[in-house]
């Protein structure tokens, strides 16, 4: 199934003309006001250029329905309605969520206006500042609004290109909980903070930081741009602002000269919500003895055993996976109930995309699990098991001649040398009764 | 639009208004009062000493907020005092109340660490004031470094060890089972092998002779007793027990016809029916 899906894509990836295209799937959900679309042009032009197949939906129309069927209609959902409290039926919060446990990516965007989008943003451990406090900052000094803010993009990230220039970003910071699955992809300046828009005093600032908890929203280590990656793989972007997919802030100058970020940025964050990067999947597992080939279901207590995994990522520009030997601390578990071994499954020089280790079998029988648990932020996560009993030596299978039983070997076979010496003689000798008998009877 | 942004940035530059502080000044003390250290701060550069706190010292912290033309008191929309980690990334904003006349006081109790103190490790805090206002160019200073008695350290999420390599588990194996000395095991081959002394001095004495070994009654009958021996031994050697029964099954057979024959000879003679 799998791999009929893939050759399809491979298939429709050759047909257009090789276009760089999603792992999962290309049709994609827009939901924006009709009368908002033409803002974000260049984004979306961008997504269609590319290969997507986009799909245009006002929040209040009523088809098509991202759910029909229990069947996920659209591969990806972007909701730049941000500002709408009232949608459609299907679109809940809760279907939003059953989206993401049928595979679908979404990316949602925010606003300081109470919706029921950001109640469900709690659910994914993103705090929201109370309604109506966009992020603000008076640093660097420039023209426009406090509430329109560059921000300087990581230089380094896994999911975004490399020296970005800084993106101009208008809408809501969140806070982040402590929740591994979250991706923090764009962290506030250190200068911004949450306030009102018109100003409000500066004695409410303080305030609100007294009554403690989470009263005042500043620093960098809030959120603007964050993703969450499911357990069962789907990601959802969170984006504190639809603004920073629009034509005006990727067409707008950070300084003289240098163009903004935006466009890169907004492709970057769909590249990687919508699986095209950093993705990776296990193709196949090997196990086997030290210098041997066959797979065994079993392997006896002490044994030398090889196991391999064999990783590809998918490379978005061919759509296709390609070998990855790039992960480096990927780790083998052979567990029964706990882990009894945990070891570095490395890559193997020469041979792209495998993983190797060689380990000798714990000295303790039962059933043992062969475990991969990769999980990494941003990372398609990796999980991988496979069941093999290990069991104690048969009966013949134990070291034989030990030096300590020589004196039983010795025992036994000169009593069985003996007892043979003895028949032979008994039988050939000629008996003295016999001559003793004879002598009466003559 | 922005045709001429940086002739714009550099026009908005010049009009724009200009904040500074007046006798920033920092104080620690101790909790019983006395003062430790006191110093002005300067405005250019850091202070090149960082500032010490024990776990009860109190760090104040006084300046008052002017125009930098006028000279005038500017209550600003943003004055936050910032303790900045590097090592760890952690960050705590602390929002310092000024009084319309742009006079500020900031105390920071280490007895009583505010809630905006960031989770601290043996690194210090950098601490920088932010100043920031719609009407005035923003304004950023770095103070000092901090030093502050190490907190507790964050709780992190009972999974996000999962998201980190995990330590390596190696197993430990029971220890291979000792063997005594060959020349131990050699010696008590030798205490096994004792009796046939015993046996073969009698033997001499006795001198059993075999004289019907090669009479053909009886040796096929020897021949199968060795032979079962020997298979014996090939079966302790090499062979697995189904070959032995099938093997032995034949043998037997044998055995039984070539015994039978054997010790009939050997009644026969006896008797003397020879």
């Amino acid at each position: 199934m799998v791999y009929l899906r893939s050759l399809l894509f491979l298939i429709a990836g050759f047909a257009t003309g090789l276009n760089a295209k999603s792992s999962t799937g290309d049709s994609v959900l827009v939901i924006v006001e009709p009368k908002q679309q033409d803002n974000y042009s260049l984004f979306l032009n961008g997504l269609k250029k590319q290969g997507y197949d986009l799909t245009f939906r006002a929040p209040k129309a009523e088809a098509p329905v991202v759910i029909e069927y229990d069947d996920p209609t659209f591969a990806h959902v972007i909701l730049l309605a941000s500002e709408n409290k009232v949608f459609a039926k299907d679109i809940t919060p809760q279907s939003l969520v059953e989206l993401l446990g049928k595979k679908t990516n979404l990316i949602i965007a925010l606003s300081p206006k109470q919706t029921p989008l950001s109640s469900l943003a709690a659910e994914f451990s993103l705090t929201l500042p109370p309604p109506g406090t966009p992020l603000i900052s008076y640093f660097p000094k420039r023209e426009g609004p406090p509430s329109v803010i560059p921000v300087s993009v990581p230089a380094t990230h896994s999911i975004l290109s490399e020296n970005l220039h800084p993106v101009w970003f208008s809408g809501v910071p969140h806070s982040l909980g402590n929740n591994p699955l979250l991706v923090p992809i764009l962290r506030a300046p250190a200068e911004s903070f949450a306030a009102e828009t018109d100003g409000g005093s500066p004695d409410a600032l303080v305030d609100a930081a007294e009554r403690g908890g989470e009263g005042l929203w500043a620093g960098s280590q809030l959120g603007l741009v964050t993703g969450f990656q499911t357990l069962d793989g789907s990601r959802v972007t969170w984006v504190g602002g639809a603004a920073i997919f629009s034509d005006e802030y990727a067409t707008k100058e950070v300084s003289k000269g240098v163009p903004s970020g935006n466009l890169q940025f907004a492709r970057d964050v769909a590249k990687w919500t919508f699986q095209e990067s950093n993705v990776l999947r296990i193709d196949r597992t090997t196990h086997n003895l030290v210098n041997s080939t066959k797979s065994l279901e079993q392997y006896t207590t002490n044994d030398q055993i090889v196991y391999s995994a064999y990783i590809s990522k998918y490379d978005s520009k061919t759509s296709t996976w390609a070998p990855y030997s790039g992960i480096k601390d990927l780790q083998l578990e052979f567990t029964m109930l706990d882990p009894h071994i945990r070891t570095a499954l490395l890559p193997v020089p020469g041979v792209p995309g495998k993983y190797s280790a060689a380990f000798r079998a714990p000295d303790r029988h039962g059933v043992f699990k062969f475990l991969i648990n990769y999980k990494r932020k941003g990372l398609t996560s990796l999980q991988s098991s496979t069941t093999v009993a290990v069991v104690p030596p048969r009966h013949d299978g134990y070291p034989r001649f030990l030096s300590a039983a020589w004196p039983y070997y010795t025992g036994a076979i000169s009593t069985s040398v003996a007892f043979f010496l003895f028949s032979a003689m008994w039988l050939a000798g000629d008996s003295h009764e016999k001559r003793a008998k004879g002598h009466k009877a003559e | 639009m922005f045709s001429l942004p940086i002739i714009a940035l550099l026009v908005a530059g010049a009009q724009a208004a200009v904040l500074t502080l007046q006798s920033p000044r920092f104080t620690v003390s101790s909790s019983t009062g006395s003062q430790l250290r006191s110093e002005p701060i300067s405005l250019a550069h850091a202070s090149s000493i960082p500032v010490t706190l024990t776990k009860d010292d109190v760090l104040k912290l006084t300046f008052q907020v002017i125009d930098k033309e006028s000279g005038k008191g500017v209550q600003p929309h943003q004055t936050f005092l910032r303790f900045y980690d590097q090592n760890s990334g952690e960050e705590g904003i602390q929002p310092i109340r000024v009084t319309n006349g742009g006079k500020a006081k900031f105390e920071l109790n280490m007895a009583r660490p505010p809630l905006s103190l960031p989770p601290t490790s043996d690194a210090p805090l950098q601490v920088s004031l932010l100043i920031g206002s719609s009407t005035y160019s923003p304004l950023a200073l770095s103070l000092f470094d901090l030093i502050v008695p190490a907190s507790h350290p964050v709780p992190a999420h009972p999974d996000e060890a999962s998201f980190h390599p995990l330590p390596e588990i190696h197993h430990t194996f029971r220890p291979e089972q000792k063997l005594p000395p060959r020349p131990i095991s050699a010696l008590a081959c030798i205490a096994v092998l004792a009796p046939w002394i015993v046996l073969l001095g009698l033997w001499g004495q006795v001198a059993p002779r075999a004289v019907h070994l090669f009479s053909p009654g009886i040796f096929p009958f020897i021949l199968t007793l060795g032979a079962f021996e020997s298979l014996l031994v090939w079966y302790w050697v090499d062979l697995k027990l189904g070959q032995v029964l099938s093997y032995g099954g034949v043998l037997a057979l044998v055995t039984i016809f070539t015994g039978k024959q054997a010790l009939s000879k050997i009644g026969d003679r006896r008797v003397g029916r020879k």
